[in-house]
């Protein structure tokens, strides 16, 4: 194999894997389920940006939420958290666990907007 | 979907629960009555030894006479009840509903063992089901409402199984498994499902009357 085929090769190889991982965000297709431990469920679907446009919600912080006393900040956002940064597995005094977490900001406003997933399977699919 | 949904898992789980703990309470209530009204001197020689005694021996497989000699029918009927109790109140899928709603969580079965149990569950409710179109003696004495209760009793289970593995119709299945189950909980205390109320009763006085009067064992 010639010198500059490899080259190319190792450049074309290199390039997939700096965009893929700097489109990662817009790839992310299920939610991160291994802070759970031992997960009993397949991790729920969520395709963060095709969901985010189809059910019009501009706002970061509708998700990525920053509170304060207890109120939360219209204008913060934190995206560049997990929500795993501030709900633990278990629930501690008063905020709910992170199961929870999820749960209540997903199913709650499906179940209020009447639209997307409400049952089990339906997001966490097999 | 969400207004059907919202609908079976609201106001009908609702009248669901406080028909069948309400249910319950009269039940009991309105045996204790009549036992009162009419033959109060059986509170006389009630005794908790004795009662707790027959209570145990007919709960452990094995230990009374009668469940000698029937094995198989005390092994099916055992593992039965056992999963029939156990799995509903343990599913992780139940407690996490009880958890968004109520904000109440105890620890779950692993979801493995309810799937295995609830297949348990499914099984026996066939062996019943053919012993009684089988057996000549039970046949004699088995009606309508026998295979009724069956089903009612079998229905939340194949829905739930069902669901669990999201097989094809997953939503349609849910909504059934809800209602089923719901169906399941009122018929508890009125129905012949009463007998789970009912069956520590029964022991309790049977084994009291056996060990305080006649001096003899009722197991
Ligand atoms: C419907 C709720 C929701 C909305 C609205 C939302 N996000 Fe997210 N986002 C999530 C969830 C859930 C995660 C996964 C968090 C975790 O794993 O803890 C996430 C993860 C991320 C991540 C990390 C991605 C990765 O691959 O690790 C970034 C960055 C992000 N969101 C940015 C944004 C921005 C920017 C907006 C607003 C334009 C936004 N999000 C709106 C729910 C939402
Ligand atoms: C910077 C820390 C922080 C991050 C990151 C965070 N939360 Fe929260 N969250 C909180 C606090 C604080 C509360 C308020 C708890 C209370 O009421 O005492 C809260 C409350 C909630 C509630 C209940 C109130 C409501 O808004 O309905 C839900 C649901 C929730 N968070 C979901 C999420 C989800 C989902 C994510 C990730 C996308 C997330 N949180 C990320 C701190 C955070
Ligand atoms: C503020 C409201 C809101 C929040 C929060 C929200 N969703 Fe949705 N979601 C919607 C709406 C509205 C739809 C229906 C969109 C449509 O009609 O296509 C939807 C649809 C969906 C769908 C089906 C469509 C698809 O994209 O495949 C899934 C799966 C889904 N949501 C998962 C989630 C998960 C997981 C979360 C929590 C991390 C979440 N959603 C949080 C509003 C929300
Ligand atoms: C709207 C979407 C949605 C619905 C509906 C939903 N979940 Fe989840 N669930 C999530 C998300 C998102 C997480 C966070 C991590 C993950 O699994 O991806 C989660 C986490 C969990 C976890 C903790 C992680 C694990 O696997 O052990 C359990 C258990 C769970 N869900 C069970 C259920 C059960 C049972 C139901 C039905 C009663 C249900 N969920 C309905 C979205 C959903
Ligand atoms: C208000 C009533 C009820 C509700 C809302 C409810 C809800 C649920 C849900 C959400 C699941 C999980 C399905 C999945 O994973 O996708 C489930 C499973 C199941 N439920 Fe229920 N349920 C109810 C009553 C009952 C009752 C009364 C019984 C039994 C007597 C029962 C037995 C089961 C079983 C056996 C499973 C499947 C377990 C497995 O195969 O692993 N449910 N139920």
């Amino acid at each position: 194999m010639s010198k500059t085929v490899l080259v190319i090769k190792w450049a074309v190889f290199i390039l997939i894997f700096i965009t893929s991982s700097a489109l990662c965000q817009y790839d992310m297709v299920e939610i991160d389920n291994s802070v759970f431990g031992d997960p009993a469920r397949p991790p729920s679907v969520f395709e963060h940006d095709a969901h985010n446009e189809n059910a019009g919600l501009d706002e970061c912080n509708i998700c990525h939420h920053v509170y304060e006393d207890g109120k939360k900040l219209e204008y913060e956002s934190s995206e560049d958290m997990y929500c795993s940064d501030c709900h633990s597995v278990k629930s501690e005094n008063g905020s709910p666990s992170l199961r929870k977490a999820f749960h209540m900001n997903c199913k709650g406003c499906h179940l209020e907007q009447k639209a997307g997933p409400v049952l089990c399977g339906e997001c966490h699919r097999k | 979907m969400h207004t059907i949904y919202q609908f079976v898992s609201g106001p009908l789980a609702w009248i669901a629960f406080i028909l069948f703990a309400g249910g319950c309470i009269y039940r009991v209530a309105a045996l204790l009555h009549t036992v009162y009204q009419k033959e109060r001197f059986i509170f006389s020689y009630m005794s908790w030894r004795h009662s707790l005694n027959s209570i145990f021996h007919w709960i452990i497989p094995f230990a009374s006479v009668n469940s000698r000699k029937h094995p198989v029918m005390t092994v099916v009927t055992f593992v039965f009840h056992i999963s029939l109790i156990l799995v509903p109140i343990f599913l992780l899928s139940h407690i996490v509903l009880w958890d968004e709603a109520w904000n109440i969580t105890w620890p779950a079965l692993p979801d493995g063992l309810a799937d295995v149990m609830t297949v348990l569950v499914i099984l026996s409710c066939v062996f019943f089901l053919a012993r009684r179109i089988v057996l000549p003696e039970v046949k004699y004495v088995t009606s309508a409402s026998d295979y009724v209760i069956l089903a009612i009793v079998a229905a939340p289970f194949i829905t739930g199984f069902y669901a669990y593995h999201q097989w094809p119709g997953y939503s349609f299945v849910m909504i059934l498994h809800i209602l089923a189950g719901e169906i399941m909980l009122i018929a508890i205390p009125f129905s012949r499902l009463r007998h789970m109320l009912f069956s520590v009763f029964t022991r309790a006085y049977m084994g009291s009357e056996f060990g305080g009067v006649r001096h003899a064992r009722d197991w």
